[in-house]
């Protein structure tokens, strides 16, 4: 079996116990991102399949073999850091050569591979630079060169962006993207940023205090999460959370401040499930403003009242900071580059898009 | 007013209103009334002093003008150049030595195990006893007679040896001291340099497949080589200045075998009462100090070198 | 000549005491007086406190004592004898200096205080004090500078003086059969043979520079030897002075093992911990031998003379007492000095723990101290001129002969040749100051 499997993954230190046991499998080629909030044991996880960690218990295997105990440079792997890590009294090219070299490659192939590496990322004519006379950007480009000349079988990455400013990591995320595609290699990618998560990966896995909350495609943890962790998580600005009781044979919402009807597979899932105090999740971005809709609201678009706070302009939409009832929300509106600032009264929501979550276990209600 | 930038420019120094330009200068007169007081009048002083002919206790105006007479007398005197060839077999083998060591201990000691931190505050005492004292307790334990060094010796059969007073074992005497002084001074700054080394970097070079020599030789000590060529200057210009230990474990003897430049300075100056001459002496140790710490610095220089990764 | 003078000067100062009878005592002049007085911190001295403290109390002049390390007190006093007026009323050097400080001009000649019968004890009797103790401390400008002679005039007091004599250990001696050696001779053959028994023989000091070179001085003497003949003519490579370096080299080889490290210090250590059989060097080892902290063989020692080889000679060294040119208080300064040097006050000293300098109190303590009449006896032969007391001494006597000397007993060089380039080095510091400018004057003529 190849791609990259953890079985029964666990990390004590001392009597802490950081990761209970995890099982993941990524196939190979597959670009995977694992996402959560700081401390929840994603690096941890990274690093164990580096091998910079040793696991407390359960195997690893990469390409089929058993990695577990082997020392980082057996696993054929190659990793991309925060701080990138480089070797300060090397210069680009000895950066980048550094593995080949200690691995004993011929000169001309190592030259050769450094060569094809600094071509792919534009760093042709800084090969004899040091990393101190380099931008962020540019060492950044360096550490996945020196990744890229190892043709490893797996890449790591953890979280190799977030030293970077806002507009050079949108560049690089689309470079890594096109990287991915170039390379065809198993990517496995670390990031608290759920932006990094859904615009990269093939597949996400969204980590909470060791556990793995989901794994899915990005349309899948966005469209279906499984819990409110997730749905709170993917998505920004995040998620909405309000509490609500199901009233009505044809079951309806009904909270402080707001009342709205299901759709019919929501109704046939609520019926289904049973409860009826839940928690409905709307996110920002599926409000409107009634005018947008011409004031003849569609079927599925059903009115709610925003009391509006502030409303941030930023360009082609608004972003409200309002309340349902005494719950403040977020909402996301698209009015046009020339709309005055908006103002509280009636919105719309889009009912087809509520989330519904059992209160007492959070665990979607579908 | 407060936009004027903290160091002042020439031209803020132009208009004489704006004091608050003068104000960095305040900060640093100090310090640069401090080093010329305690550093440069002092050079100045044993270079001026070096033209006269002055003994101990007599008046200095009295002490006549000899201009480069004991510069000349220098370069033919063959004490001075045996001290300086003392001086540099001294330094070769106890700084090469001292940097083995603690590069060595640093490099095994640096992980967090148990007890090292106990070895490593014992390790260092040495460098926290006063040179005099570490003089005297190596005096008594190389003494001939009284001696653990012998003692320990004749437990197994090893005839008593006259550390102090034969010319070979003196001199290994005074280098195994320095050695036992000095390596855990090596030791404190790499170890320090290795810890302050970012784990990161560390960590990419076992994942590039660096086996643990190739991960001291190519990436360990490549990054701390500016604090390297700290401690090898340091060190440098230490064996020409040490003299307490040497002044107390042999004085010098037996013979001039262990006579250090700067042994040999003190004792022109004191014993043989010729402060004129001994500060022509130390003008050449200021020279060739001067000379070896700048082709230190040639090798690497560390002020250069500072990476801010 | 100078006794004379002085005898004179005694005699006139006691005859215009008896005249006068205007005072009832002679320190009543100088009662609450605070002199200051700047000497060793070594046992004579530290002894000698209690004496300064009935001193006081007798007297009513008070006493500050600034005692200093041995090796700072040179430059301390040049220091303070060098200003306009001093701190210092008495200062106490070490004989090796005497010539220096007179040259300087920085003490003043004790003769105009013997001119003086309100101050001069007609008691005191300066010819009691040890003839070759008073001429090695106190008279300066003699023949060669340092020696006695009609040019000469006396500018101290010996205060903690001292010469050589053999201490040797009695329960060794019989044990290995050996008889007290009395020339040098019989010592070589007694430590030939205690070597053999495996005892370490004679202890010694050996350290590179001025010790190594001390212990060939006290060799060299009784050899016959010298360091310079009467024309200041280096004569280090004489046959008498290679026959005291080829001594040395025994010395080193069968005596206890270090030697070429001593000092004073660990040469006394050793005879004292009983690691050797005999010690040749000054008298204190006989008071060193009595403290049960410093010995371990106390009882056990033996005194005898200093054998003698072509003629008797000891060294004489130690301290001596004077009166600065700049001290403030000058009068009462002499009147300390007196105290402490008179038959009470020697009397007292031995008491006290420290070393006589009178032949009168060595003879009257000889019962209790078996060692005072060995150096009663030995004192005669005490040789003021046992090493030359000039101001290029420290040159000659560290970087020359400490050097060769050291190579005589840390190698197997041959010892003639190391003596001959030891006097050429010597000769051209001669040169260089100047000592043979008569000779080439004459030369020319």
């Amino acid at each position: 079996m190849s791609g990259v499997q953890l079985n029964d993954i666990t990390k004590s230190y001392g009597a802490v116990n950081v990761i209970p046991p995890l099982n993941l499998s990524f196939d190979e080629g597959e670009f995977v991102v694992i996402v959560g909030p700081s401390g929840c044991g994603k690096s941890t996880t990274l690093r164990m399949i580096a091998g910079l960690e040793p696991v407390t218990s359960g195997s690893i295997h990469i390409a089929g073999k058993d990695v577990t105990w082997a020392r980082p440079k057996e696993r054929d792997i190659a990793m991309v850091f925060q701080s990138y890590a480089l070797y300060p009294h090397m210069d680009v090219a000895g950066n980048m050569s550094f593995a080949l070299r200690l691995a004993g490659t011929p000169k001309d192939e190592v030259e050769k591979r450094v060569k094809v590496a600094a071509d792919m990322l534009e760093l042709t004519e800084y090969l004899h630079r040091k990393p101190k006379d380099l931008s962020g950007g540019q060492r950044q480009r360096v550490a996945m060169g020196r990744a890229i000349v190892r043709d490893a079988y797996c890449f790591l990455f953890d979280e190799p962006l977030s030293n970077l400013d806002a507009k050079l990591r949108a560049t690089m995320r689309t470079e890594l993207a096109i990287l991915h595609k170039k390379l065809d290699r198993t990517m496995v990618y670390v990031t608290h940023d759920q932006i990094e998560a859904m615009t990269m990966a093939d597949r996400i896995v969204i980590m909470e205090k060791g556990n793995v909350q989901q794994v899915g495609s990005p349309r899948e943890v966005y469209n279906n999460p499984k819990n409110l962790f997730v749905a709170g998580f993917i998505g920004s600005p995040s998620m909405n959370f309000l509490d609500a009781e199901l009233q009505g044979a044809e079951p309806r919402i009904v909270g402080q401040g707001f009342d709205l009807a299901l759709p019919p597979r929501l109704q046939q899932a609520v019926q289904n499930h049973g409860a009826r105090n839940v928690v409905a999740g709307l996110r920002p971005e599926h409000f409107a403003s009634t005018e947008a809709k011409g004031g003849t609201a569609e079927s599925r678009f059903a009115p709610i009242a925003l009391t509006v706070e502030v409303a941030e302009y930023i360009g082609s939409s608004q972003f409200l900071a309002a309340n349902i009832g005494p719950k403040q929300v977020s909402a996301a509106i698209e009015v046009g580059p020339d709309s005055a600032p908006l103002q509280s009264g009636d919105y719309l929501f889009d009912t087809n898009r509520i989330y519904l979550f059992d209160k007492t276990t959070g665990e979607a209600v579908a | 007013m407060t936009d004027i930038p903290a160091h002042g420019t020439p031209t803020a120094l132009k208009r004489p209103r704006d004091l608050s330009a003068l104000v960095p200068y305040f900060f640093i007169l100090p310090a640069v009334a401090i080093m010329l007081a305690g550093l440069v009048y002092p050079v100045i002083q044993a270079f001026y002093l070096s033209f006269y002919d002055w003994k101990i206790g007599t008046d200095f105006q009295d002490a006549p003008y000899v201009g480069l007479r004991h510069f000349t007398r220098m370069l033919t005197d063959e004490n001075v150049w045996e001290s300086i060839w003392v001086t540099l077999r001294f330094g070769f083998w106890t700084i090469s030595i001292e940097m083995f060591l603690g590069v060595s201990l640093a490099l095994l000691l640096e992980k967090p195990i148990r007890g090292a931190s106990v070895f490593r505050t014992i390790f260092i005492l040495p460098l926290m006893v006063s040179p005099v004292v570490v003089g005297l307790i190596w005096r008594y334990l190389f003494d001939a007679r009284i001696g653990w060094i012998n003692y320990y010796l004749g437990l197994i059969g090893i005839e008593p040896q006259v550390w102090l007073g034969d010319a070979d074992l003196a001199f290994f005497a005074i280098v195994f001291t320095d050695i036992w002084q000095w390596t855990p001074f090596i030791f404190i700054i790499v170890i320090a340099g290795l810890q302050a080394l970012p784990s990161e970097v560390l960590e990419a070079s076992k994942i590039d497949g660096a086996n643990w020599w190739q991960h001291i030789l190519f990436v360990k000590l490549p990054m701390i080589r500016s604090i390297l060529m700290i401690a090898l200057l340091m060190r440098l210009i230490d064996v020409f200045r040490a003299l307490e230990v040497m002044y107390i474990l042999t004085g010098g003897g037996p013979g001039r075998s262990t006579e250090l430049l700067s042994l040999h300075i003190y004792n022109r100056a004191f014993d043989t009462q010729q402060l004129g001459y001994a500060s022509a002496i130390s003008v050449l140790l200021i020279v060739i100090v001067t000379l070896l710490s700048l082709g230190i610095l040639r090798m690497g220089n560390p002020m250069k070198d500072k990476s801010d990764i | 000549m100078t006794r004379n003078l002085l005898k004179g000067f005694a005699a006139s100062a006691a005859a215009a005491l008896l005249a006068t009878t205007a005072l009832a005592n002679p320190y009543e002049k100088y009662d609450g007086t605070t002199i200051v007085v700047s000497w060793p911190s070594l046992a004579h001295f530290n002894a000698a406190e209690t004496l300064v403290e009935e001193f006081t109390e007798e007297t009513g002049i008070e006493v500050e004592i600034d005692a200093l390390q041995y090796l700072k007190l040179r430059d301390r006093q040049i220091l303070e004898m060098s200003k306009p007026e001093g701190d210092y009323d008495v200062v106490s050097w070490v004989v090796m200096w005497k010539g220096e400080y007179v040259s300087k001009g920085l003490l003043t000649p004790l003769s105009q205080f013997y001119t003086s019968g309100s101050l001069v004890d007609p008691l005191y009797d300066i010819d009691d004090i040890a003839d070759a103790y008073l001429q090695n401390g106190g008279v300066v400008g003699g023949k060669k500078g340092y020696m006695p002679g009609a040019s000469g005039a006396l500018y101290g007091i010996p205060f903690g003086a001292e010469t050589s004599i053999l201490a040797y250990r009695k329960d060794v001696f019989e044990e290995q059969g050996i008889a007290v050696p009395e020339t040098y001779d019989e010592l070589t053959a007694a430590m030939t043979k205690l070597h053999e028994a495996g005892i370490p023989a004679l202890t010694s000091r050996g350290k590179t520079g001025h010790q190594v070179t001390a212990a060939w001085l006290f060799h060299l003497a009784p050899m016959g030897g010298k360091i310079f003949d009467d024309e200041w003519n280096p004569v280090v490579n004489s046959p008498e002075a290679v026959k005291a370096a080829e001594f040395m080299r025994h010395v080193a080889k069968t005596g206890p093992v270090g030697i070429q490290t001593f000092g004073f210090g660990e040469a006394s250590a050793a005879f004292l911990q009983g690691d050797a059989a005999m010690h040749l060097d000054t008298l204190k080892i006989a008071a060193m031998s009595r403290n049960p902290k410093l010995s371990k063989i106390d009882g056990n020692v033996g005194y005898a003379l200093h054998p003698t080889d072509k003629r008797c000679g000891s060294e004489t060294g130690g301290f001596a007492l004077g009166i600065p040119d700049n001290a403030p208080n000058k009068e009462a300064a002499f009147l300390f000095i007196q105290y402490m040097t008179s038959k009470a006050g020697d009397q007292r000293m031995v008491e006290l723990g420290g070393d006589p300098i009178r032949i009168s109190t060595l003879k009257n303590n000889a019962d209790q101290y078996p060692d005072y009449a060995v150096t009663a006896e030995q004192l005669p032969c005490a040789d003021p001129d046992w090493r030359p007391l000039i101001p290029e001494w420290n040159e000659i006597n560290i970087d020359v002969l400490g050097q060769a000397l050291t190579q005589v007993i840390t190698t197997d060089d041959p010892i003639q040749p190391i003596m001959d380039e030891a006097n050429e080095k010597l000769r051209a510091i001669m040169e260089r100051e100047g000592y043979y400018t008569w000779a080439e004057y004459r030369a020319q003529q």
